[in-house]
């Protein structure tokens, strides 16, 4: 599936910003896919923590690491979750980070690169998504 | 101050008593017509009922157009531009020539619901603002929901300032 890089506001008299993102649907949470930064850079899917209690995910018992993501020092809890991405809902690892001030959440490695082909033309300001076929 | 009739009874009303009135609150969905309002789109029914304490079956759209654009509010049909307030000629980078950009500028720092590229179904402070919107009014937003950076390092990836 094929997504349009989001264009973003640059700063005022220049040209806009554009970054690859992806509409991920978070559990049942379909009247509200959250548009997620690819970041082949992050180990891990991270998302504001306001997403597991928007949804229900329980994070009582989980796991929890302190994070140092872009300056920001973050407790990150770690959780298992539904997510759909380019029409495949997969059982993903999730780190629910509180506080989240970042504009993104993040699809990283382990909770979606390892799940799904992605190919980017930068060029065009498109990115490709597609399941693995094992996944 | 001026005074306009509406379902028989009589208001004073004012522009700065409007906005107001609307401050902090979130325009339900624009249909076909809209006044702006503190920089946001209400449907013109959603404002007066809001000024008068009506029910908004006690009056017509046409009848809210007419008092609002009276008292200096700008008021228009939905699909007489592309973009909010009439931003609809970006021209730029990106794969929509900037119009995208452009849409989202006025929300910088805020949560949006996107029914399309440039279609801006809500914006609020807080997630959870856009999540219960979109819950009230049944609506979906099928191309997602994020924070619009505030400044080109956010939208890189840095934390706000």
């Amino acid at each position: 599936m094929r997504f349009d890089f989001l264009e973003l506001p640059g700063e005022a008299g220049r040209g806009a910003l554009v970054r690859p993102v992806v509409p991920v649907q978070v559990e049942d949470l379909e009247e509200a896919p959250q548009l997620c930064l690819v970041d082949s850079g992050s180990t891990a899917n991270r998302l504001g923590a306001w997403l597991a209690e928007a949804t229900g995910v329980d994070l009582d018992k989980a796991p929890e690491t302190t994070l140092h993501v872009g300056g920001v020092t973050t407790i990150a809890r770690h959780a298992r979750c539904q997510l759909t991405i380019a029409g495949r809902r997969y059982d993903a690892p999730v780190s629910f980070c509180d506080p989240w001030p970042f504009a993104f959440n993040l699809l990283g490695q382990e909770g979606f690169l390892r799940f799904f082909r992605v190919t980017l033309c930068a060029a065009e300001s498109w990115l490709e998504v597609e399941p693995e076929a094992w996944s | 101050m001026p005074r306009f009739t509406v379902a028989g009874q009589q208001f004073e009303l004012e522009q700065s008593e409007i906005e107001h009135c609307l401050d902090g609150r979130l325009p339900d969905p624009v249909r076909e017509h809209y006044v702006v309002v503190l920089g946001r789109r209400f449907p013109p029914k959603q404002v007066l009922a809001c000024a008068t304490g009506l029910d908004r079956a006690d009056f017509t759209t046409h009848q809210a157009r007419r008092i609002l654009k009276r008292l200096g509010f700008v008021a228009a049909r939905a699909t007489e531009a592309s973009g909010r307030d009439g931003v609809n000629d970006a021209s730029g980078e990106g794969p929509r020539a900037g119009r995208q950009a452009e849409a989202l500028r006025p929300y910088a720092g805020q949560w949006v619901a996107l029914a399309g590229p440039t279609e801006l179904l809500v914006a609020a402070d807080s997630p959870q603002e856009v999540l219960a919107w979109l819950a009230r009014h049944e609506r979906r937003a099928p191309y997602g929901m994020f924070r619009v950076p505030t400044s080109l390092t956010e939208a890189e990836g840095g934390a706000p300032a």
